[in-house]
């Protein structure tokens, strides 16, 4: 895979701009932006006695501008009593980077990305943690307006995208506005979030505030989507109030 | 890149097999419709036995295109077919289950329900 970064030189004297390429084998890591930066520190200040203060060199991060940095889009190639020796160089420069990933991959494994807002693993207990608080608060508040079979699930180890499901049943849409409008409501007053979803009474009205999902379903949407039986793996969470059995009409 | 004459597989187990795009909803004279966009389309052809039937018009959000979905991060996505899951009028999908990928940015358009019942979501 050849990479190639751009060198510019701004010469400080005469204002003239000197533009170079190099071309540079093997393969890429996001160390390699680093690397560099000594060599041509170092370049900079020896190789051209013409040309000194201002002297800086970029590399483009982004992998697919390298790829497309031809030499034809540079005004003035590196035409240059010094550039045998330039490119010489950094052939070495190549060699050595390929041993110095060998050795990084041989110590850390072939590690393409890396997040730098790695939480801490105690972060993510207290976070859910919290929103198991919010979520079985919320099933008190739907069980306060007298919804059916409130269930509450731990779905975080099988869809990445929340962490609680509350599934709960109402019997008629006005029951399905109140219970919804009393979850908005506290959830609001309590802890500042607004739910996205449905903003009128459905036959499955669906509350979402990111980490808990609730959904309200009439008794028959209920048995006809059936999610419980979809999230069977989920762990059902105990809730400390009295529940109403399923409604059996 | 959906427009009025394009075909679509389902991507739900509402009972119809292939949907033909008619309109898209949104401004008067849209011209393609992306993932996410609901579209108006005609059943083409449906299995026997269920509440659909060939020729019934239908609502339908796209939930897989062929053209790329780019996102902000760079990634991009191009799935093999276009597909599409049928609703109703409150949007509420007809199919009790969602078949193959979809994109997670259906929860964004408030089709957190479609989301809900998907088994893969990228």
């Amino acid at each position: 895979m050849a990479v190639s970064a751009t060198l510019s030189l701004a010469g400080a004297g005469n204002g003239a701009i000197f533009y170079g390429e190099f071309e540079q084998v093997g393969r890429v890591n996001s160390k390699l932006c680093k690397r560099p930066t000594k060599h041509f520190d170092w370049f900079c200040l020896n190789g051209h006695q013409i040309l000194h203060a201002n002297c800086y060199w970029q590399i483009p991060r982004n992998g697919g501008k390298l790829q497309n940095f031809k030499s034809r889009d540079l005004p003035l190639p590196l035409a240059y009593g010094k550039g045998a020796k330039v490119m010489t160089y950094l052939q070495n420069v190549s060699e050595d980077t390929d041993d110095m990933f060998d050795d990084l991959f041989r110590k850390y494994g072939k590690v393409v990305f890396r997040s730098n807002e790695q939480k801490p693993p105690t972060a993510e207990v207290d976070d859910d943690a919290e929103s198991l608080s919010f979520a079985v608060e919320m099933a008190k508040v739907a069980s306060d307006v007298k919804a059916g079979d409130i269930k509450v699930l731990f779905v975080k180890p099988l869809v990445y995208w929340t962490r609680f499901f509350i599934i709960v049943t109402a019997f008629s849409r006005p029951q399905i506005d109140a219970i919804g409008s009393r979850i908005r409501d506290l959830a609001e007053k309590k802890y500042g979030k607004v739910p996205s979803g449905d903003t009128k009474p459905n036959s499955w009205t669906l509350l979402d505030f990111g980490d808990v999902v609730i959904h309200i379903f009439l008794p028959p949407q209920r048995a006809f989507y059936n999610l419980e039986e979809f999230y069977g793996n989920a762990t059902l969470i105990e809730l400390p109030f009295e529940n109403q059995p399923p409604f059996r009409g | 890149m959906i427009q009025p004459q394009t075909h679509l597989n389902v991507a739900d187990n509402s009972g119809a097999q292939e949907l033909m795009c008619i309109r898209i909803i949104g401004a008067s004279n849209r011209r393609y419709a992306h993932i996410g966009d609901v579209i108006v389309a005609v059943i083409k052809d449906a299995l026997p036995n269920t509440p659909l039937e060939k020729s019934e018009v239908i609502r339908a959000v796209i939930v897989r295109t062929c053209k790329e979905l780019k996102r902000d991060n760079g990634m991009i996505i191009r799935y093999d077919d276009n597909a599409a899951v049928v609703i109703d009028q409150e949007g509420n999908p007809k199919g009790t289950r969602i078949f193959g990928a979809i994109a997670r940015e259906l929860r964004q358009l408030n089709f957190t329900k479609i989301v809900s019942l998907a088994p893969e979501v990228f």
